[in-house]
């Protein structure tokens, strides 16, 4: 069959662009990317960094995941918190991960903060804010613990403490009331987990539980499900359907009997393998 | 009312509702308040008899309606208007039948599968409903209320042509305004058994047949086939339920369950609730006219399907058999 | 650029209300919670309002609009009161309430309606109205934010859609009172985990008819007693909590 030679360029596929655009305009709606309607924070501490992140994804005004993570993993001492589209989020930063990982072992250093907000911050600006990823970058290097907010079309922060999704200005409240240079360690996680759950009971577009995440220059600590607030409601009734109970109309469906006959002839005696 | 859109607006609905509203004060003004439409509590003088209708304060309310309500136009408006039907009527020898899916849509979701959609404006006169849910139920009710009116005023039961026209009449007073209704008015009057097609564009027809709704087409392609005008009883009743079925069926937006009426000499009788299901796998059950079998799956794909056992085959037959 | 602006009095904030007929009572439900956007506005915004000694009214959709209509109502039934001395029974409050939607069909109140309550015969019985007026009586019915999430296991655990009865047995035709209340409590905890705009607090009414027994109320803790008739109809109401987030 010919086929005509189209060249395709690395990177997005934008064949569909121009169809999307027509069916938009004809009122047909597109599906909706699961977005992290989310609250996203970090902050500075004596030590170093902590990250802070809510567990709600949501389509539209739907809960699609309870408990997912929105706290990746860029390098051992650099994480990066997500909102946004959810998709988004995902690839930016396990790119980005990879390609600190190369420079890494290329350079045969430890990667830096600024590295990984430069890389972000020139992809991000590259698609002109089409890639949804509103991200709070945050580690430990060589230079010293560094706090970033990158926006989804490039532009970056660089704060003691920043929040950032749908949930940014209840979290914020938390910080600007409650926060002060040179914290100890638990005041910070408890200062983050305040402001997550702040986001947690005041924006919808957040919930569920807290997750955290303490970067200090020997370690960083990931903990999922560091508060867990909102424990699923428990039912009054049980809802299991007794066996016979599925409405089918047995006469009209049946199920094929698809293998009419299957009968095995042994070509060798069994006692020709070996196994042992 | 705002005083202010009426003294100043130039939209003409603004004007029509004027109208309209002037056409029903001339009606009710020649015979005095009706006290129960709209009455406060038994203080009738303290509502108007006739129905007024707020509008909002906009240069063009129409517009402003259909922005609000038209889930056709735009899926995501907040309003959401039920639609999407099949009702029929006929008439034959022994009166009229009616029958009706229930299901109400909005968008894509099944608002309801028990809706009543034929309209029981009084014992001898039946209306369907397509279209607005509200604007039929409501303005069918006012039509009972005339017509009681009129039997009271005139000593003798309104035709069924002079109801239908009265409704007619009504609607096309609000025509472009959004109302929104396709009915079929049917009765019993002097003149035999009737049926008028009554519709919100001003619209009126009298005729022996009529579908209305996004099923229609479903239902004209089974009861164009089967309807005489010779039809018993019996027979009436079963194309009208298996019409009903076949838009149940192939429509989307209609189904989940017929409702049948007969109308006779002396007035309308219910003939029950048949569940389109139902009728596709068992059939209406032990009633006159029963094909005594499903509409659907059974009868059609008798030792026919693919869901059988395969034939046993012999041993040179070919691979693809073609039946004369 | 040209620019246009357009007038918008509506907006929508959220929440989720319920009703179910029993044999000789209703239930009538809704959440709490009032928002707009992705902001809650107050935690406690009732949406279910006690109409007469035998008639709940529960009210979704635009608050405002929400409230002027209760308002109206309430006004209405007060001057049914004065002329006849009585209350107005309930299918009269509904069709009471299909004019006084209608009237407004043109503007419309962006409001879905439910109301329930006991018929002069004594049986339980739910009308559900649309935005302008058209309305139905029904055994059960789930309206607002979470109507697709709800109605389908009210299908399922009232109407026994999809469900076949056990050999020998049948599906029973009306449920009892203590039946009924798990379900209503389990839809709205179902509905707040998976819907955002569901949660903060349930409110249940329950209005029995005359003779019938406050048993099925009994081991439902926090029932409170609102009104009795000294015909012997009652009205109950049960506050929940519903998780906060």
């Amino acid at each position: 069959m010919a086929t005509a030679s189209v060249y395709k360029g690395s990177g997005f596929d934008f064949s569909n662009h121009v169809r999307n655009e027509f069916l938009g305009s004809r009122g047909v709606k597109l599906p909706k990317a699961t977005s992290t309607g989310t609250t996203i924070v970090g902050c500075l501490f004596k030590d170093g960094i902590v990250l802070g992140a809510d567990t709600r994804a949501t389509e539209g005004p739907i809960v699609a995941d309870k408990n997912c993570e929105k706290i990746h993993f860029i390098s051992e001492s650099i994480r990066c918190c997500g909102a946004g589209t959810a998709a988004d989020t995902e690839f930016t930063t396990a790119m980005i991960s990879s390609s600190i990982e190369l420079h890494a072992l290329s350079t045969g250093r430890k990667p830096r903060v600024v590295t990984a907000m430069t890389m972000l911050k020139q992809y991000l600006f590259r698609y002109q804010g089409h890639v949804g990823a509103a991200l709070v970058l945050g580690g430990v290097d060589s230079t010293g613990a560094h706090l970033f907010t990158v926006a989804p079309h490039g532009s970056t922060d660089k704060l003691p403490y920043v929040t950032m999704g749908s949930g940014s200005l209840a979290a914020m409240a938390v910080f600007e009331s409650q926060w002060r240079p040179n914290l100890e360690r638990d005041e910070a996680t408890k200062l983050v987990a305040a402001a997550i759950s702040a986001g947690i009971f005041n924006d919808l577009g957040s919930g569920s539980n807290v997750d955290v995440c303490v970067i200090t220059k020997d370690k960083t600590d990931m903990i999922r499900g560091f508060e867990l607030p909102n424990e699923r409601g428990r039912k009054e009734r049980k809802y299991t359907f007794e066996r016979g109970t599925t409405d089918f109309h047995v006469n009209s469906e049946r199920i094929r009997r698809l293998v009419a006959e299957e009968s095995i002839t042994p070509f060798e005696s069994p006692e020709a393998m070996d196994t042992t | 009312m705002n005083s202010l859109v009426s003294k100043f607006s130039s939209s003409t609905a603004t004007s029509q509702l004027k109208q309209a509203k002037k056409h029903l004060q001339q009606e009710e003004e020649e015979y005095g308040e009706p006290a129960m439409w709209g009455s406060a509590g038994g203080f009738g003088n303290m509502a108007a008899g006739i129905p007024s209708f707020q509008i909002p304060a906009v240069a063009d309310p129409t517009s402003f309606l259909r922005l609000h309500t038209d889930d056709a136009a735009d899926p995501s408006c907040r309003i959401k208007i039920q639609h999407g039907t099949t009702t029929l009527a006929f008439r034959f020898q022994g009166g009229v039948i009616v029958a009706v899916d229930s299901r109400a849509t909005a968008g894509s979701y099944i608002a309801s599968g028990t809706v009543k959609k034929v309209i029981e404006i009084n014992p001898y006169l039946l209306g369907t409903m397509a279209g607005g849910a509200a604007d039929c139920q409501y303005w069918e009710t006012y039509l009972g209320i005339q017509c009681r009116l009129h039997e009271l005023r005139n000593k003798e039961r309104i035709s069924v042509a002079a109801a239908s026209k009265y409704l007619s009449n009504l609607v096309y007073s609000y025509k472009g305004m959004g109302l929104s209704m396709g009915t079929m008015i049917c009765g019993w009057d002097k003149t035999g058994p009737r049926i008028f097609y009554v519709d919100s564009d001003g619209t009126r027809l009298k005729g022996d047949l009529f579908s209305v709704g996004s099923g229609s087409t479903f239902a004209y392609g089974v009861l164009d086939s089967g309807y005489r005008w010779d039809l018993t009883d019996e027979e009436a009743q079963e194309l009208g339920r298996r019409s009903i079925y076949a838009a149940g069926h192939r429509d989307a937006y209609s189904g989940n369950s017929c409702n049948l009426y007969h109308v006779k000499e002396h007035g309308w009788t219910y003939l029950g609730n048949y569940d389109i299901s139902k009728l596709h796998y068992d059939g209406p059950g032990d009633v006159p006219g029963s094909a005594g079998h499903g509409y659907g799956y059974s009868e059609r794909t008798a030792g026919l399907s693919s869901a059988n056992d395969p034939a046993p085959s012999t041993e040179n037959a070919p691979a693809v058999s073609v039946q004369a | 650029m040209p620019q246009q602006r357009q007038f918008n009095p509506y907006s929508e904030n959220g929440g989720t209300i319920l009703a179910i007929a029993g044999a000789d009572f209703a239930v009538v439900a809704g959440d709490t919670r009032q928002s707009e956007g992705y902001s809650i506005q107050t935690r406690y915004a009732p949406k279910v309002f006690r109409l007469t000694d035998k008639a709940v009214l529960a009210v979704n959709g635009f608050a405002a609009d929400g409230n002027i209509l209760v308002k109206t109502v309430k006004q209405r039934l007060e001057w049914y009161r004065h002329a006849h001395a009585k209350d107005m029974p309930l299918r009269a409050i509904a069709r009471l309430i299909q004019t006084i939607l209608y009237a407004k069909r043109f503007f419309p109140y962006y409001v879905y309606n439910i109301l329930g309550g006991i018929e002069e015969d004594g049986t339980g019985a739910v009308y559900s109205f649309d935005p302008v007026g058209s309305y139905e009586r029904e055994a059960c019915r789930a309206a607002g934010a979470a109507q697709a999430l709800v109605q389908p296991f009210l299908d399922n655990q009232i109407y026994f859609k999809n469900q076949k009865p056990k050999p020998g047995q049948s599906h029973p035709t009306h449920l009892p009172l203590d039946h009924v209340l798990s379900l209503v409590i389990d839809s709205f905890t179902s509905a707040t985990e998976r819907h955002i705009e569901v949660g903060d607090g349930l409110e249940i009414y329950v209005v029995l008819a005359r003779g019938h027994s406050a048993q099925g109320l009994s081991n439902i803790p926090g029932a409170q007693e609102i009104s009795q008739t000294d015909e012997g109809e009652r009205v109950f109401v049960v506050r929940r909590d519903l998780k906060k987030d």
